[in-house]
C-alpha cells in the first residue's frame, strides 16, 4: 500500500486490478476540504490515461513491481526488443504503449525495466544520457536572431538545442527530463 | 519579482484600499499572532510561543486568516470592514499556486448576502484591471451552481447523493477509488476534483455558487435545501476567493466547533481553541464576507503563472535555495 501523500510521478498503482504508472501528480486542497493528490495514471496494459483523486492521508494499493536491468537491442517495428542481463532471455515491449521512450533508446545500452507479474510495463530512462549528434546545420556567423543555440538531431532522433560550437559527430550529455543540453562529452 | 510587477502590486494594493474606503468600509489591522484559534480541520497552522522572562511561556499561533479578529470587530462596532494582511498555512505542499505565507484580502459587508458580494467582487476586478489582464480574468463573472456543475461535468444529480453510501457508489460507477470508510465529504471531493473542477469553463471568471452543507463551514444554510450560501471564485482554473453569507446562529457555530474539533484530533499542529468565540454570534449583524488570496488575484490579473512571480521574495522554506537566489538576482537593484 502507498499513502496518497507519497505518490509521485513514476509510482505504480494497482487500479481496478490493472497496473498504472503515475504520469502527473498535483496536490490540491479544495476550499474547506482535506488535502488530496490528483494524479493522472497510465494503464500499462491499454495505454489509457485516467484521473484519480486520493486523499493524502489515505492508502491505496500499489503494484508490486520488480526492477530488472536489460539491454536494448533493436526495434522490430512493433516491439522494442530487450535482453535480460541476468538470464539473457529476450522479450519485446510494445512500441504503441511506450512510443515516447523511443528517442531515448540506444542499441546496446542497458535500461532498468519495470516488471509486473513477469511482464515488462515500463522502461526507465536515465536522468542524463550521452548521445551522438548526427545532423547539425552549420551556423552562420553573425546569426544572433536565434540566440546562441541551434537544433541538432541525435542518433535516436531526439532534437536538442545546443551551443553553436557543437559539430556533427560530437557527443553531448542531455537531461532526458527536459531535453536540455548539459555539456559536450570528450572521449 | 521584477520591478514592473512590484509597481503593479503596489498600485493594486492602493486601488484595493481606495475601493473599500470609498464605500465606507473600515480598514482594520489586527494581530498576526493569536493566543487561540477556531478549529478548522481543513488547515494546519504555524505555532510559536511568547517567552516572558519571569512568567514563562505562552503558546501563540500565526493566523491562517484574519477572520477571527475581524468578526469580533464586526460584532462590537457593527461596521463593514476590510483588511489586507499576511496569513500563514502550514503543511501544504508548495506549488505554483501555494505559498505557506501569503497575503489575504478579506472584506465583510454589513447587510449584504453572498449574492451581493458577487457584484461587489466584479466591481473590484474592474477597478483592478491592468494592461496585462487577460480577458479570462475580467468581469462579467459566469455564475454556475454546484448542482449545475455536477450535472454537466459529472453527469450526476447532486440532490440524489445525500448519503455517504450513495456518494461512494457514484465514485465506483465512475471508476474512482474509494474505500467503504470514505466519508461523504471526501467522496464528494473525489468526484469534484477528478471530474468537475478540471472541466470548469475558464473563458471568464467563474463563481461556483451554493456549496453543499455536507462541507462544514460558517456559511448560512439555504432553508429547505442541502446547500449553503457560499461561493468560490475560479479564475483560469485557480481558486481565488471564498464567500459566505455569514452564519449568525450561535448554536450552529458551537455545533460546527464541536464537529471540527473532533475532526482535528489528529492535527499535526494542535492549537488552543477560543472557547468563548461563539458568544460573539449572540448579537451578530447579518453580513457577508469574502476572503481573497491576494497573491493569486495578482497572478491572474497580471497574467502570471507562478505565485513566486508576484511575491517580493518567494517563501523561504527548506529546499528553496535556488529560487531564493533567483529572486535576489531578479531584483536588479542599481549597484
Amino acid at each position: 500500500m502507498v499513502r496518497g501523500g507519497e505518490i509521485n510521478i513514476g509510482t505504480c498503482l494497482l487500479i481496478n486490478g490493472n497496473p498504472h504508472i503515475v504520469v502527473e501528480r498535483e496536490f490540491v486542497s479544495p476550499g474547506k476540504g482535506s488535502a488530496f493528490a490528483r494524479v493522472k495514471a497510465k494503464n500499462l496494459k491499454s495505454g489509457n490515461v485516467i484521473t484519480q483523486t486520493i486523499k493524502t492521508a489515505d492508502f491505496v494499493e500499489d503494484a508490486q513491481v520488480d526492477l530488472v536491468d536489460c539491454q536494448y537491442q533493436y526495434s522490430d517495428g512493433e516491439n522494442f526488443m530487450f535482453m535480460n542481463n541476468e538470464n539473457y532471455e529476450q522479450f519485446g515491449v510494445p512500441i504503441s504503449l511506450h512510443e515516447e521512450r523511443k528517442p531515448y533508446l540506444k542499441e546496446g545500452e542497458t535500461y532498468t525495466l519495470v516488471m509486473w507479474e513477469g511482464e515488462p510495463i515500463d522502461i526507465k530512462i536515465p536522468y542524463k544520457m550521452v548521445f551522438t549528434v548526427v545532423e547539425s546545420e552549420n551556423y552562420v556567423r553573425g546569426d544572433t536572431v536565434s540566440g546562441a543555440t541551434k537544433p541538432v538531431v541525435t542518433e535516436t532522433g531526439l532534437v536538442v538545442r545546443v551551443p553553436l560550437f557543437i559539430k556533427q559527430g560530437e557527443k553531448i550529455l542531455v537531461n532526458t527530463e527536459t531535453n536540455d543540453y548539459v555539456e559536450r562529452v570528450n572521449e | 519579482m521584477d520591478i514592473r510587477m512590484m509597481e503593479i502590486r503596489s498600485r493594486l494594493l492602493t486601488i484595493t484600499r481606495e475601493f473599500f474606503l470609498s464605500r465606507g468600509y473600515l480598514e482594520t489591522d489586527t494581530p498576526a499572532l493569536a493566543p487561540s484559534l477556531i478549529p478548522e480541520s481543513c488547515l494546519e497552522v504555524f505555532a510559536t510561543e511568547y517567552v516572558h522572562p519571569i512568567e514563562g511561556r505562552t503558546p501563540l499561533y500565526l493566523i491562517p486568516s484574519p477572520e477571527i479578529w475581524m468578526k469580533k470587530i464586526i460584532a462590537e462596532t457593527g461596521r463593514s470592514v476590510f483588511q489586507v494582511c499576511k496569513s500563514w498555512r502550514n503543511a501544504e505542499s508548495r506549488s505554483r499556486i501555494h505559498s505557506p505565507e501569503f497575503t489575504m484580502l478579506e472584506y465583510y459587508g454589513l447587510g449584504l448576502s453572498s449574492r451581493d458580494n458577487i457584484h461587489l467582487t466584479e466591481e473590484l476586478f474592474s477597478a483592478l484591471k491592468t494592461e496585462l489582464s487577460p480577458s479570462q480574468a475580467l468581469p462579467p463573472f459566469r455564475i454556475m451552481t454546484m448542482k449545475e456543475a455536477w450535472a454537466e461535468f459529472a453527469r450526476a444529480d447532486l440532490d440524489a447523493l445525500q448519503s455517504a453510501e450513495a456518494m461512494r457508489e457514484a465514485c465506483r460507477q465512475r471508476d474512482l477509488l474509494v474505500s467503504p470508510a470514505t466519508s461523504w465529504e471526501d467522496a464528494f471531493n473525489i468526484i469534484f476534483l477528478s471530474l468537475v473542477e478540471p472541466n470548469l469553463p475558464q473563458d471568464r471568471p467563474l463563481v461556483l455558487n451554493e456549496y453543499p452543507a455536507g462541507i462544514e463551514c460558517l456559511a448560512k444554510d439555504i432553508p429547505g435545501t442541502m446547500y449553503k450560501e457560499r461561493w468560490e471564485l475560479y479564475v483560469s482554473g485557480i481558486e481565488i476567493a471564498n464567500c459566505f453569507t455569514e452564519m449568525a446562529n450561535p448554536s450552529a457555530v458551537r455545533a460546527y466547533f464541536t464537529s471540527q474539533s473532533m475532526k482535528k484530533k489528529d492535527a499535526l499542529v494542535p492549537h488552543n481553541v477560543d472557547a468563548e468565540y461563539a458568544d460573539i454570534f449572540e448579537h451578530f449583524p447579518p453580513c457577508s464576507g469574502v476572503a481573497v488570496g491576494f497573491d493569486r488575484l495578482l497572478m491572474v490579473l497580471a497574467g502570471k503563472k507562478d505565485i513566486a512571480d508576484v511575491q517580493y521574495f518567494p517563501f523561504a522554506g527548506m529546499g528553496n535555495a535556488d529560487s531564493r537566489r533567483k529572486s535576489l538576482q531578479n531584483l536588479n537593484f542599481p549597484q
